[in-house]
């Protein structure tokens, strides 16, 4: 395993397996960061309920295109340019959950609630990582990324409190993103991953990290009223 | 040091100034939800400016 912490001028003396593991996984990070906004702007800031609602829209969009610049700052600083992604048509996007459209608002709700979180969990692989530069832009990151879960995580319930037919769109749009969570954390038993927690780039193999996450989300999910959907109907990585 | 990619640092600062310029106007529209005409003129703004950035023309913000 290596343990040794890694500054941006000391890359170029890096195993070519260290320097392309970690070119990819920012590559990857900054489609994400951007990734969403691409799917919610276009419908849901003029569609929001209530003109706070729209502001919000618009303030999660700025945080994650700032998440964007700063992961495209530490890819751009060891050579890696990563701005193709700017213009990257959705359905061209490295990770599933973000090819297509959010056309409604309890898609938007629990895209925030369920699939923001899995973005909280990738950004957690990196805490006490090897390289130090994608370290340091961890905390504000994250503390953003949690008010988005828990902005999500309150619309839901407020869809959920509205009546019958609001907890049965919740209950699809939980049915629809659940799934694309799971799905998200990559296979059970990848080879990549083991280097990735080889070179001391990932705390967790895909599986750990996904079972993590369905022990967090399944009792809030149930809390609320939800049910839990099949965890593997439907699934593409498993 | 490793060479930096192409624009890394251009692209840095046009961003920077893009997420400040969309933070003020949602600030602006914050504490006048109930006044339409203000905040119909922020998200107005926030839409401008996230449209620019939706359409990624990479190219024409930096040169």
């Amino acid at each position: 395993m290596f343990t040794d912490k890694i500054e941006a001028k000391d890359f170029d003396k890096m195993d070519p397996e260290y320097k392309e593991l970690l070119g990819h996984v920012l590559t990857i990070q900054a489609d994400c960061e951007i990734g969403g906004p691409h799917l919610y702007v276009e419908k849901m800031l003029p569609a929001a309920p209530t003109k706070l609602d729209q502001l919000i829209v618009a303030r999660t969009a700025a945080e994650e295109i700032d998440h964007f610049r700063k992961i495209a700052r530490v890819a751009g600083d060891i050579g890696v340019d990563v701005s193709f992604v700017l213009s990257q048509p959705n359905e061209k996007r490295f990770v599933d959950a973000f090819r297509g459209l959010i056309t409604t608002w309890e898609d938007n709700a629990v895209f925030g609630f369920l699939i923001d979180r899995v973005g909280r969990y990738q950004l957690e692989e990196f805490y006490d990582c090897t390289y130090l530069p994608l370290q340091r832009i961890l905390p504000a990151i994250v503390t953003e990324e949690l008010g988005h879960i828990e902005y999500g995580f309150n619309k839901t319930v407020e869809l959920i409190e509205s009546g019958d037919e609001g907890e049965a769109r919740a209950q699809r749009a939980v049915d629809f993103w659940y799934v694309r969570a799971l799905d998200m954390f990559g296979r059970t038993g990848s080879k990549r991953s083991e280097r990735y927690r080889y070179w001391g780039l990932k705390r967790r193999t895909n599986e750990q990290a996904r079972q993590d996450y369905m022990n967090e989300v399944n009792p809030i999910l149930e809390k609320i009223g939800i049910t839990i959907p099949d965890p593997l109907k439907g699934r593409r990585y498993l | 040091m490793p060479q930096a990619a192409p624009n890394t640092e251009k692209l840095d600062d046009h961003l920077k100034a893009v997420v400040q310029a969309l933070h003020g106007a949602v600030k602006q529209g914050l504490p006048h939800v109930k006044e339409p005409e203000v905040v119909e003129k922020a998200i107005a703004d926030c839409k401008e400016i996230l449209d620019e950035i939706m359409a990624g023309k990479v190219e024409e913000w930096l040169n």
